[in-house]
């Protein structure tokens, strides 16, 4: 049983190899850390230009329209082409998920879950309490989810304002990197989003509208 | 009577093809005098997801046969040229114009070789589609697809054409009940010279 516990312990420390080194905050207590948060804090609709990077060459720029609603987790999003015509359409919230439309290449197998896990990371809070908080070796804040279905979950804020989350896999594999605007008002008016996976990608998004979704809609802000 | 019954019959199923037929031969002899067009044209995109439409505002060039220039201004800057070789996409990045390379604009040449085609008053030869002509005070002309090949894509495509010169002057492209493209043509210039470079230079 003892032996176990050394090999489950073990193993724990080796899957978190990977992951960067939380350093405990000069002179204030770690349960004094606030977290960073550029998260949605009420339901938003953002309408960006999506260009789409592979090998640092950009392929092509679609318009992108996410309508978010983060009290039930509930994301609803389109994809179009820059003429108009609508590629993909998809909800998921506690339901489950909805794809309503899915033209080639967006309705390969797996396309709709993890483009919703982009989204989710990229807007939605993590849900439960840090696993850790600190600072980075370079002097960034920082907060460390687990995430309940395996993963780690990271949010940064840098001294020039610009916040990062960072998604990795249980063994600590950097799966997506986040980088936002370092614009306090509105962090979401650029985003890029770098992905690991099977095929490396980046995701560079400009905002074009946002829209708080209220009783009484209207836009919230217009970019030429 | 049971003769002219059946003939009466025919005659009314036959008569409305044959005048749908002569309309469509008469708007595109009509059409034949257009050799350019230039235009300004404002696109807006209504779906569920969007509570007012998405406005797109860019320029629209058309040379006989077949060449067109689809330039969108904003919110994305982007360039279709379609000519009777090719059709390339051209996509605004880090303040150049790139070229799409995911093999987008070939899609785009089915579409672009229509419009072309729309422009010189030909708007039942594609069989992919069934075309209706309705006259008013406007031309309105409604196309709905075939076959199945386009089902979920495209329920209709509404083109209304100005009965003074021929000039298609909005479209109205309906994906379902909850999404549709709405285009209107605006500062229609007709046979007015437009420099080759138009269609081969994306500046």
């Amino acid at each position: 049983m003892k032996g176990l516990l050394v090999l489950i312990a073990a193993c724990l420390l080796a899957s978190c190899a990977a992951l960067p080194q939380v350093l405990p905050p000069a002179g204030s207590a770690e349960k004094n850390i606030r977290c960073p948060s550029p998260f949605l804090a009420e339901k938003t609709r953002l309408i960006h230009t999506i260009e789409v990077r592979t090998s640092d060459e950009t392929k092509t720029v679609m318009i992108g329209v996410t309508l978010m609603d983060p009290f039930s987790r509930t994301i609803t999003c389109a994809l179009m082409s820059a003429e108009g015509m609508t590629l993909f359409e998809a909800v998921r919230g506690p339901e489950g998920m909805v794809v309503s439309r899915a033209f080639p290449p967006f309705d390969a197998a797996d396309f709709a879950v993890h483009m919703m896990d982009d989204i989710e990371l990229i807007f939605l809070a993590p849900q439960g309490l840090p696993a850790k908080k600190g600072v980075l070796a370079g002097g960034d804040q920082i907060c460390r989810w687990h995430k309940t279905q395996g993963g780690w979950m990271e949010v940064s804020a840098g001294r020039d304002g610009r916040m990062k989350v960072h998604r990795y896999s249980e063994g600590g594999d950097l799966k997506r990197a986040v980088t936002l605007a370092a614009d306090a008002a509105n962090p979401y008016s650029t985003i890029l989003l770098q992905a690991s996976d099977l095929v490396n990608y980046a995701l560079v998004m400009t905002l074009i509208q946002s829209e708080s979704v209220g009783d009484k809609p209207g836009l919230k802000e217009s970019l030429p | 009577m049971k003769k002219t019954g059946l003939i009466l019959l025919l005659l009314l199923l036959v008569l409305p093809a044959a005048v749908r037929a002569d309309d469509f031969e008469q708007l595109r002899k009509d059409s034949a005098h257009i050799a350019t067009i230039s235009a300004d044209f404002v696109q807006k995109k209504s779906m569920k997801i969007l509570s007012i439409p998405l406005i797109s505002e860019g320029k629209f060039f058309y040379a006989a046969p077949a060449s067109i220039r689809w330039e969108y201004q904003k919110p994305l800057r982007s360039v279709i040229i379609s000519g009777p070789g090719a059709t390339r996409r051209y996509i605004a990045s880090g303040g150049k114009m790139i070229e799409d390379k995911t093999g987008g604009a070939q899609a785009m040449k089915i579409v672009f070789d229509e419009v072309a085609g729309w422009m010189s008053g030909k708007f039942n030869s594609n069989s992919a589609f069934t075309a209706t002509l309705k006259e008013g005070p406007v031309t309105q002309i409604t196309l709905k697809p075939s076959g199945k090949n386009m089902a979920g894509m495209i329920e209709k495509i509404e083109i209304t054409i100005s009965r003074k010169d021929r000039s298609v002057q909005s479209v109205r492209l309906v994906e379902n009940a909850n999404a549709e493209t709405r285009i209107d043509f605006q500062h229609v210039v007709i046979n007015q010279g437009i420099h080759p470079s138009v269609f081969q230079d994306v500046q």
